[in-house]
C-alpha cells in the first residue's frame, strides 16, 4: 500500500516537473514550428544560476530562483536570436531544408551551453536547497513538502498558462497563432511580436522547470541532453504542438517511469517509454492529440 | 475504342466529396480539356487517374488494362505521363541531364547509364526547343523553357496518354502559341492527351473535346462551343444568364477629383520565374463599391495578396495618400484594409465567438458588444451558433464568419476574396443581402474578388477584368455586360 | 569546361591522396592516430550524406547502424571462434539487417517522423546496451580480443584504404543514374513517382549501402580501437558530430562528409590543450559555419566554381 502511494507521489511530482518543461517546447513548436533542442540547456542554465545566485553570491534560496528564471528567459531570446531567426530568414538556406538547420544549429547551441556551464562551473551535480523545508505525512509516506510544493507550483503555473491563453488578449493570439499564423496577421497582428511573447513565455516555463529540478533532483551540465531528450519524447508522444496532449504524455512518461523505477530496476526507467513511443509513431505518428 | 477509360471515379476526404462519380474516355489522338474552377475536384480527378491519390470507388483503364488503385510509378510504366504545373528540376544537373534522368529505366543495377540515353535526350530536347540550352542549368533558364522541360520530361517516357495540368499557367501569348503546337504534335502521334485548366477559354483552340466538372461531378461534355454555351457551365463560370438584366443602376456619383482611397499603381508579382501580375492599376474611392472580375488564376488572390502585404511586389500601393511599401501584414490591417481571403484562414478549433471576439480585439468592450450585436443581426445564424467550434460549420457559415470576423475589424476598406466560391444559392443569396446592407448603410468601401460575374455585377459601381495577371478592361456594369461580356468565358 | 573541371578537380584528388599516402614517414604516430579516427568518421558521414543530400531522408540516428555494426562485429568475437574478418562482414550484415528493419515501416512515414524514428531507435539501442550490461560490457564499453594491427603505420593505411574505397564507391553511386533517381526522389517524391521510379525500392536501397559503410566503418573501427564503447560508437553525441561533419563538408558531396569528419577530429585534437572549452569553440565554429556558409566548405567551392 506504501508502495503504491509513494509510486502515486513520486510519479506526480516528476511529471508535474516534466509537463512544465514540456509545456514550452510545443507551444515553440505550435507557433513557429521549431523544435529547439537546445532546451535541456536552457533548463540546466536557469539551475546553475539559482544555484550559483545562492551558494556563492549568499542570496536566499527564493530572489535566487527568480535570478535563475530570469536567466532562463535571457537564455530562450539568445537561441531565437542568435540561432533561430537568422536562419528562418536566411536566404541561402532553401525552405524545405530550414528544419534540419535548425535542429541541427538548435543541438550545436545547446551543447555550447553545455560546455560553456561545465568550463565555468564545473560538470559536478548541483542543487539549490529546498524552498519548502520538512517532511509531509501523505497517506503514510514520508515525503519531502518541497517535492509538493512542487507539483503545486507546477500546476498552478500550468493554471496560469491556461487562463493567460483562454481569457487575455495575448493569449488568445497565442493561441490563434498556433492554429492560424496567417488567420492573425488578417486580423491585424504582428507575427514578430507573437514569437517574442511566445519565447518569453517559454524561457519563463523553462526557467522555472529547471530551477524546481535543481530543487528536487539537482541538475548538472551533464543533464543537458537528457532533459532535452525527455521533453522531446513527451512532445511527441502528445501531439507536436498540442498543450493538452504534452500535458497527458508528461503524466504517461512520469508514472511510466516511475513505476519502472520502483518495480523492476532504475536502470530500465526510460525503457517502456521509448517502446511506448515506437508504437506510436507506428500507429499514430500523429502522436495522441496531434492535429495532422 | 478509347486509350484512357475512367468509370464512376469518386473520392471523399473527410466529409467532401471531392470528384463524385465522374466518368470519361479519351481515344488515341484527341485532347481533351478537362475544366472547372477552384475546387471543382478535376486537380483531384488527375490525382486519382495518376494513382497519387487512390479512388474511393470507381475504375480507371489504361489501353484495357484496369490500373485502379495501383501505385503511381506502375502507372507511369503502364503509359501514363503527367506534366505537373510546378516544375522542380534537379538544379545541380544540367537540362539533357534532367532529360536522361526521365529516361533511366527504374532498377537499381544500373550504374552507368546506356549511351544511348544522351542521344535520346538530345533529341527531345530538340524537338521540345531546349536544344541550345541542353547544356545550361535549369536555374539559368527563363520560365517557358522550365515548362518545357517538364514536358520534355513526359515525353522521354514515351507515354500513351499524357496529363498535363495547367498547360498555359504564367506563359506569355507567343509562349502560349509555341506550346499550343507542341501539344497538338501529339496528336499525330496517336498519344490521347487531357488538359485541365480553369476555363474553356485557355484550351479552346487545341481541345478536340471538354468536360466540365463543379463541386465534384461531371456538369457538362461536348465540343468546347457546346459547353460554353451550356447553361450549367455557363450559370457557374457567369453566376447566372448576363441577358437578364439583374443590374441595379444606383452607382454612386463619386466625385471625380477626389483623391481616392487606394490607389494601386502598375504593381507586378513573380513568383520564382512565373509572372502572376502585370503592371495592374486601379483605384477605389471611399465608399464606392469595385469588383475585380477575373477566372481562377487570373491573379485576383495574389493582387490582394500583395495589398495585404504577403507578398512582395514591384510598383507602389497607395492607401489614403501613403506608400504601403516595408508595411507588415498586421500594420496594413490596422491601418483599416482588411481582407477577407478565399482561404478564409479561420481558427478552426475555436468558437464562434472567439473567431469574432479576436476580430474585435481592439475594441473598447461596450462597442464590441454593439458591433457584435450588429453582426448577429446581420448574420443571425452566427449568433445561434456562437458557441460552435469554426471548424464543424458549414461551408456558408464559415463563410459568413470569416467576413463577420473581418468586419470586427471596423474596416475601411474590406477586401473579399471569392466569397462565393463552392456555395448553395441560398447561402448566395444571403451574402448577396449582406453585401447590400453593408454598401447601403455603413461607410466601408468594398473590393470584391469574384469569378461569378452576375454576383459581382449585381454590386458593383465599377469592374476591373483581370486576365492573366493584367487588367484588361475597365468600365460600369451596363458597359461590361456590352463590351467584356462574351469574351470572359 | 567541364572537362578542364573534371580534370582539374581530379588532381587535386590525386594530390591529397598522395599526401595522406606520403604522411606515415613524416608525422608522429600521434597525429596518424588521430587521422585514423578521422577517416572511420568520414565514412560515418559520407553514409549519412547519400541518405540525407540524396535521397532527402533525415537519419538523426546514425549510430544505431554504425552501433550494431560495432557491436555486433565485437559480440560476435568475443563469444565465438569465427575470425576478425568474418566478424566485421557480420557486423556490416547485421547493420543492413537492423536498417531494414528499422527503415522499412519508417519509410511510409511523413513529415519529420522518419527522422524522430531514427533518433528513437538510437535511444533503444543505448539502453539495450546498457541494460545487458553482462554480454555488451555496457557503459565500461566491450573488449575485443582481436585488434587490426598494433602498428600505427599499419592502422592509418587501413583506415585510409578503407575511406577512399567507401568514398569512392560512395561518390560513384551518387553520380550513377541510381544517385540521379535518388536526388529526384527526395526533391519531389511525387514527381519521381510519376517519372516511373519505384521510389520506395531506391529509398531502401540508399539506406541499405548507408548501412552497410556505417556498420563495416563501426566494426573496422572498434577492431582498430580494440574497446567498443557507448561513447565511440553509440552515443548521441556521436550521432550529432556525424550529421555535423556532413553538413560543415557540404551537403550532397559525399567527399564534403570526410573533409568536415577531419577537421572536427583535427580541430577537437588540436584545441585539446584548451581543455574543457575545445568542445565549446568546435561547436561554435560548427554553428558559425552553418549560419553563414549554409552550403558547407566543399557546397560553397563548388557553388563559386558553378559561377552561382
Amino acid at each position: 500500500m506504501t508502495l503504491v502511494m509513494q509510486i502515486l507521489v513520486d510519479g506526480f511530482v516528476i511529471s508535474s516537473l516534466y509537463a512544465l518543461g514540456a509545456i514550452g517546447f510545443t507551444i515553440i513548436f505550435g507557433v513557429s514550428g521549431v523544435l529547439n533542442l537546445a532546451h535541456g540547456g536552457i533548463l540546466v542554465v536557469a539551475a546553475m544560476v539559482a544555484w550559483y545566485m545562492g551558494a556563492n553570491l549568499g542570496l536566499g534560496v527564493y530572489p535566487a530562483c527568480l535570478v535563475g528564471i530570469l536567466a532562463g528567459i535571457v537564455m530562450a531570446y539568445l537561441t531565437y536570436y542568435l540561432v533561430v531567426s537568422p536562419i528562418e530568414r536566411s536566404r541561402r538556406i532553401p525552405a524545405e531544408e530550414k528544419e534540419i538547420f535548425i535542429l541541427t544549429a538548435t543541438l550545436l547551441w545547446g551543447i555550447m551551453i553545455q560546455e560553456m556551464l561545465a568550463y565555468i562551473f564545473s560538470s559536478n551535480p548541483i542543487s539549490v536547497p529546498r524552498l519548502v523545508p520538512g517532511i509531509t505525512n501523505v497517506f503514510g509516506v514520508h515525503t519531502p513538502t518541497n517535492e509538493l510544493a512542487i507539483g503545486v507550483v507546477s500546476w498552478l503555473v500550468i493554471l496560469g498558462l491556461w487562463f493567460f491563453v483562454n481569457k487575455t488578449r495575448f493569449g488568445k493570439a497565442i493561441l490563434a497563432a498556433s492554429i492560424n499564423p496567417r488567420g492573425v496577421s488578417l486580423l491585424g497582428f504582428e507575427l514578430s511580436s507573437i514569437h517574442r511573447l511566445v519565447w518569453g513565455l517559454y524561457g519563463l516555463l523553462a526557467g522555472l522547470a529547471g530551477v524546481l529540478l535543481a530543487t528536487f533532483i539537482g541538475a548538472s551540465p551533464t543533464n543537458v541532453g537528457d532533459l532535452t531528450a525527455s521533453a522531446f519524447i513527451i512532445v511527441i508522444l502528445g501531439g507536436l504542438g498540442s498543450v493538452p496532449g504534452s500535458l497527458l504524455a508528461a503524466y504517461i512518461i512520469g508514472f511510466i517511469e516511475t513505476l519502472t523505477a520502483y518495480l523492476s530496476d532504475p536502470s530500465y526507467r526510460t525503457l517502456p517509454a521509448l517502446f511506448m513511443l515506437i508504437i506510436v509513431i507506428y500507429l499514430r505518428p500523429q502522436g495522441l492529440f496531434g492535429r495532422r | 475504342m478509347s486509350l484512357l477509360k475512367a468509370e464512376g471515379l469518386s473520392k471523399r476526404f473527410g466529409g467532401l466529396v471531392a470528384v463524385d462519380k465522374v466518368s470519361f474516355s479519351i481515344r488515341p489522338g484527341e485532347i481533351l480539356g478537362l475544366i472547372g474552377p477552384n475546387g471543382s475536384g478535376k486537380s483531384t480527378t488527375m490525382s486519382l487517374v495518376m494513382g497519387i491519390v487512390r479512388p474511393d470507388s470507381g475504375k480507371v483503364l489504361l489501353d484495357d488494362v484496369d490500373i485502379t488503385g495501383w501505385a503511381p510509378h506502375r502507372i507511369a510504366k503502364q503509359g501514363l505521363s503527367i506534366v505537373f504545373q510546378h516544375s522542380r528540376p534537379l538544379h545541380r544537373q544540367t537540362v539533357l541531364e534532367n532529360i536522361m534522368l526521365a529516361l533511366l529505366p527504374d532498377s537499381l543495377v544500373r550504374l552507368i547509364a546506356d549511351p544511348q540515353v544522351e542521344a535520346k535526350a538530345r533529341d527531345i530536347a530538340a524537338r521540345v526547343g531546349l536544344a541550345e540550352v541542353a547544356n545550361q542549368l535549369p536555374d539559368t533558364l527563363p520560365f517557358a523553357d522550365l515548362r518545357r522541360l517538364e514536358l520534355a520530361k513526359a515525353i522521354a517516357r514515351d507515354p500513351k496518354v499524357l496529363l498535363i495540368d495547367e498547360p498555359f499557367a504564367g506563359l506569355t501569348a507567343p509562349e502560349m502559341h509555341a506550346f499550343s503546337d507542341l501539344i497538338a504534335t501529339f496528336r499525330s502521334e496517336g498519344r490521347a492527351v487531357m488538359l485541365v485548366d480553369h476555363n474553356v477559354k485557355g484550351v479552346r483552340a487545341l481541345v478536340d473535346r471538354v468536360l466540365a466538372m463543379y463541386v465534384g461531378q461531371k456538369i457538362a461534355e461536348g465540343d468546347p462551343d457546346e459547353v460554353m454555351s451550356n447553361a450549367k457551365v455557363r450559370s457557374v463560370y457567369l453566376g447566372g444568364s448576363l441577358d437578364e438584366p439583374v443590374i441595379k443602376t444606383t452607382a454612386m456619383a463619386v466625385a471625380e477629383s477626389a483623391k481616392p482611397l487606394l490607389s494601386v499603381q502598375a504593381i507586378s508579382v513573380h513568383y520564382g520565374k512565373a509572372q502572376a501580375l502585370d503592371k495592374v492599376g486601379f483605384e477605389v474611392h471611399e465608399g464606392e463599391f469595385v469588383s475585380i472580375v477575373g477566372l481562377n488564376g487570373a491573379g485576383k488572390t495574389t493582387l490582394f495578396n500583395a495589398i495585404s502585404g504577403f507578398v512582395p511586389y514591384g510598383g507602389d500601393i497607395a492607401w489614403d495618400g501613403r506608400s504601403q511599401h516595408g508595411r507588415t501584414p498586421g500594420a496594413i490591417a490596422r491601418g483599416g484594409i482588411v481582407q477577407c481571403p478565399e482561404s478564409r484562414e479561420l481558427f478552426g478549433d475555436m468558437t464562434v465567438a472567439e473567431n469574432l471576439g479576436l476580430g474585435g480585439q481592439r475594441l473598447p468592450k461596450a462597442e464590441l458588444e454593439r458591433e457584435l450585436a450588429w453582426l448577429f443581426e446581420l448574420f443571425p445564424v452566427l449568433g445561434e451558433r456562437r458557441k460552435q467550434t469554426a471548424r464543424t460549420l458549414s461551408g456558408g457559415e464559415q463563410q459568413m464568419l470569416a467576413i463577420g470576423r473581418a468586419l470586427m475589424m471596423k474596416p475601411r476598406l474590406l477586401i473579399l476574396d471569392e466569397p462565393t466560391l463552392g456555395l448553395a444559392p441560398v447561402v448566395l443569396d444571403h451574402i448577396s443581402q449582406a453585401l447590400e446592407v453593408l454598401r447601403k448603410e455603413t461607410k466601408i468601401t468594398l473590393v470584391l474578388g469574384e469569378q461569378n460575374v452576375t454576383f459581382a455585377l449585381k454590386h458593383s459601381d465599377r469592374i476591373y477584368l483581370l486576365e492573366h495577371g493584367q487588367i484588361v478592361w475597365q468600365g460600369d456594369a451596363p458597359g461590361f455586360i456590352r463590351e467584356a461580356g462574351e469574351r470572359y468565358l | 569546361m567541364s572537362k578542364f573541371l573534371r580534370s582539374y578537380r581530379f588532381w587535386i584528388t590525386v594530390v591529397a591522396i598522395a599526401f595522406m599516402a606520403i604522411l606515415p614517414i613524416k608525422a608522429s604516430g600521434y597525429i596518424l592516430g588521430v587521422l585514423t579516427m578521422a577517416y572511420y568518421f568520414g565514412v560515418f558521414a559520407m553514409s549519412w550524406d547519400l541518405l540525407f543530400g540524396y535521397a532527402g531522408e533525415v537519419n538523426f540516428g546514425p549510430t544505431f547502424l554504425i552501433g550494431l555494426g560495432a557491436y555486433g562485429a565485437g559480440m560476435l568475437n568475443s563469444y565465438t571462434p569465427l575470425p576478425m574478418w568474418l566478424c566485421v562482414i557480420a557486423g556490416a550484415a547485421i547493420a543492413v539487417v537492423g536498417g531494414v528493419a528499422l527503415a522499412l515501416p519508417a519509410l511510409r512515414l511523413r513529415g519529420p517522423y522518419f527522422g524522430l524514428m531514427t533518433l528513437v531507435a538510437v535511444l533503444l539501442l543505448l539502453q539495450f546496451i546498457v541494460i545487458f550490461a553482462g554480454s555488451t560490457g555496457g557503459e565500461i564499453g566491450l573488449a575485443v580480443p582481436d585488434v587490426l594491427s598494433i602498428s600505427t603505420d599499419a592502422n592509418y593505411y587501413y583506415a585510409l584504404v578503407f575511406m577512399l574505397i567507401s568514398g569512392g564507391i560512395l561518390f560513384a553511386v551518387s553520380r550513377s543514374p541510381l544517385g540521379l533517381i535518388l536526388q529526384a526522389t527526395g526533391q519531389d517524391p511525387i514527381a519521381a513517382q510519376a517519372m516511373g521510379f519505384n521510389i520506395t525500392k531506391h529509398k531502401l536501397f540508399a539506406f541499405c549501402l548507408s548501412a552497410f559503410f556505417s556498420g563495416l566503418a563501426g566494426a573496422l573501427m572498434i577492431f582498430y580501437l580494440g574497446t567498443a564503447s557507448v561513447n565511440t560508437v553509440v552515443d548521441l553525441a556521436v550521432a550529432i558530430q556525424i550529421i555535423i561533419a556532413a553538413v560543415l563538408g557540404g551537403r550532397r558531396t559525399i567527399i564534403g562528409g570526410a573533409l568536415g569528419a577531419i577537421f572536427l577530429i583535427v580541430a577537437g585534437e588540436l584545441l585539446r590543450p584548451i581543455g574543457e572549452l575545445s568542445n565549446f569553440v568546435v561547436a561554435t565554429v560548427a554553428l558559425l559555419v552553418l549560419l553563414f556558409v549554409p552550403d558547407g566548405f566543399l557546397g560553397a567551392v563548388l557553388k563559386r566554381r558553378a559561377g552561382l
